[in-house]
């Protein structure tokens, strides 16, 4: 249905305004600026040039660079594999009808609304190396407790663990409204055909839950690729990145590179590398989703 | 097939199911359990074993130690978290009806824009923004923080999708019977957008009370820092008490903690229906 009467241009801009000024300053600007700027050895200061693909020649023969995409390569893999499966895992439990089912769910759910920072403090008290109950409570079973944020092979784990305690609630909720939106006709059907449970599960609850899926994965992984706040916590703040640079994350990186070094082209370089796999997991999203989900079931 | 109700392997299944149950719940509130009851410990029993659930001898001197710069702390949060979520309602509703119910050219490409730039992580763009606000002058100023904030895609997607839920006809009456746009705005579709109006207040409020990273490059004098920062100085110190992070982290988690209990079902359905197309 088309409007009867013509809007003036002013008073449709005077609704647009308010939000277009902030996308347009603080985001979409920024956003062709980040590409800018990686081309050039920008420090904050008048001066600077164009120096071509340099920075991002650097990025790549630079170890620490490197180590920060294998370490954040490496917390995307466990935290995206823990928070689906276990957020699937609850979502199917919960799915069914019984009571105090509300419970858990507002349980599961209450650490996504908690503060990364009360969180960290929360965990570091936990896990403490030496004085903290995990550890002691280890000891006194007699089994030799790990040191948790401070060794270097256990950093990236522990803060993948809080990433997950934290979060799994989150991807249950969402595999619920999936669950939930299954057309309850199609597991009669089933029913009628002879399809057992097992049957039920693979052939009607997995393919409809495949929309829910692909979102989800989506929003794990450009989470996962985001992950900042823990990591500054946990280990170390400022001068952090954990034993060894074992939990130095790009985001982390690129922190520090631009407001620790002033690096700021070679820290857009790094940004822009950030956007370019946000873009190719959003693409490849996109993708898969045309060829794989069966919105027909839904 | 009624049988299989009461067969071995199905009680199995429950009981495990039960015990899977009731051991993560143990797991997710162990951390806020432990938060509660050390931040009424003195740093002794905080680290003493067999831990104690209850406070041998309970104190508030972990909260007294808060006085000095907490209270600032929790205005500035307060604060800049009010203002931001206001502007945010402002922003998303009159966006979404620019983009819901006024014809003009391009909507649908500069909406499609507005969505896609949900996917942009803010950490990818901070170094551009960080120069466009200090070139502003607004570096180290609530100002700052404000300014970044007020867009929000989500928001506005969000409140487009419910006002599209509105009939034109309704809009179109009003029209015909002579109603501003600003008054059919104000007089019609807020009012009938009040749940969704909630849902953006819960989960704005949720984001900027917590949010760390933005505050962390914006922010240098101490009298400015918001909540979270000055929990992470505690950690950054050297020799710090344990006990009074503890009271800030519990201080920290109340105000949201209350929104989720009384709007549980907005979180909740909100983010169930994110997931669904």
């Amino acid at each position: 249905m088309r409007s009867i009467t013509r809007t003036p241009p002013r008073v449709i801009l005077l609704f647009l305004l308010p939000g277009l000024v902030g996308f347009v300053v603080f985001l979409a600007f920024p956003l062709v600026m980040a590409f800018a700027i990686s081309f050039t050895n920008y420090s904050g200061g008048p001066r600077f040039r164009f120096v071509g693909l340099s920075n991002y020649l650097r990025a790549f023969s630079n170890p620490d660079f490197m180590n920060s995409l294998g370490v954040t390569a490496r917390f995307t893999l466990w935290t995206v594999a823990g928070q689906l499966l276990l957020g699937l895992a609850f979502a199917l439990l919960l799915n069914k009808g019984f009571r105090g089912r509300g419970l858990f769910r507002g349980l599961f759910f209450l650490p996504n609304v908690l503060s990364s920072i009360a969180v960290g403090l929360a965990f570091m008290l936990l896990l403490n190396p030496q004085r903290g109950p995990v550890n002691q409570a280890l000891a006194a079973m007699g089994i030799r407790p790990p040191l948790w944020l401070a060794s270097r092979s256990t950093a990236l784990a522990t803060i993948i663990m809080v990433a997950v305690w934290q979060s799994f609630g989150y991807y249950m909720v969402l595999f619920l409204g999936g669950l939930q939106s299954i057309d309850a006709a199609l597991y009669e059907a089933a029913s009628i055909d002879g399809a057992g449970p097992i049957r039920k599960f693979l052939n009607v609850t997995l393919p409809g839950l495949t929309p829910v899926t692909f979102f989800a994965f989506t929003i794990a992984v450009i989470n996962a690729f985001k992950v900042f706040d823990q990591v500054y916590m946990m280990t170390g703040g400022q001068l952090g990145g954990g034993p060894a640079g074992a939990t130095d994350v790009l985001v982390f990186d690129i922190y520090v590179n631009a407001f620790t070094n002033l690096r700021f082209g070679y820290a857009s370089a790094e940004s822009v590398i950030l956007l370019l796999i946000v873009l190719a997991v959003t693409i490849a999203q996109n993708r898969g989703q045309r060829k794989w989900v069966s919105y027909d079931v839904v | 097939m009624t049988s299989s109700k009461y067969s071995a392997a199905a009680i199995v299944g429950r009981l495990a199911a039960a015990i899977a149950l009731l051991a993560t719940a143990t797991i997710v509130l162990a951390p806020l359990v432990i938060v509660l009851s050390s931040s009424f410990k003195d740093e002794i029993e905080i680290f003493a074993f067999p831990a104690t659930l209850v406070p041998k001898a309970p104190t508030l001197a972990n909260y007294a130690a808060l006085e000095a710069n907490f209270p600032l702390y929790v205005f500035n949060s307060f604060k800049l978290t009010a203002i931001i979520v206001v502007l945010q309602l402002l922003t998303a509703t009159t966006g979404a009806y620019a983009f819901s119910k006024l014809e003009w050219k391009g909507r649908d490409a500069l909406f499609l824009l507005y969505v896609s730039s949900v996917m942009i992580p803010v950490q990818a763009i901070i170094i551009p923004q960080f120069v466009i606000v200090k070139n502003l002058g607004l570096y180290d100023s609530h100002l700052g923080i404000i300014a970044v904030s007020i867009f929000t895609a989500f928001g506005t997607f969000l409140v487009k999708q419910f006002f599209m839920t509105v009939p034109l006809s309704f809009v179109e009456a009003a029209r015909i019977d002579g109603a501003s746009e600003g008054k059919i705005f104000l007089g019609i579709m807020l009012p009938l957008s009040k749940p969704v109006l909630a849902t953006l207040v819960i989960f704005s409020f949720r984001y900027f009370w917590n949010d760390f990273f933005t505050p962390l490059i914006y922010l240098s004098s101490p009298r400015l820092k918001t909540l979270p920062l000055g929990m992470a100085d505690f950690a950054s110190q050297f020799d710090v008490l344990i006990g009074p992070q503890m009271a800030a982290s519990f201080l920290s988690i109340v105000p949201v903690l209350v929104i989720f209990m009384a709007a549980q079902k907005h979180f909740i359905q909100g983010t169930m229906s994110s997931g669904i197309k």
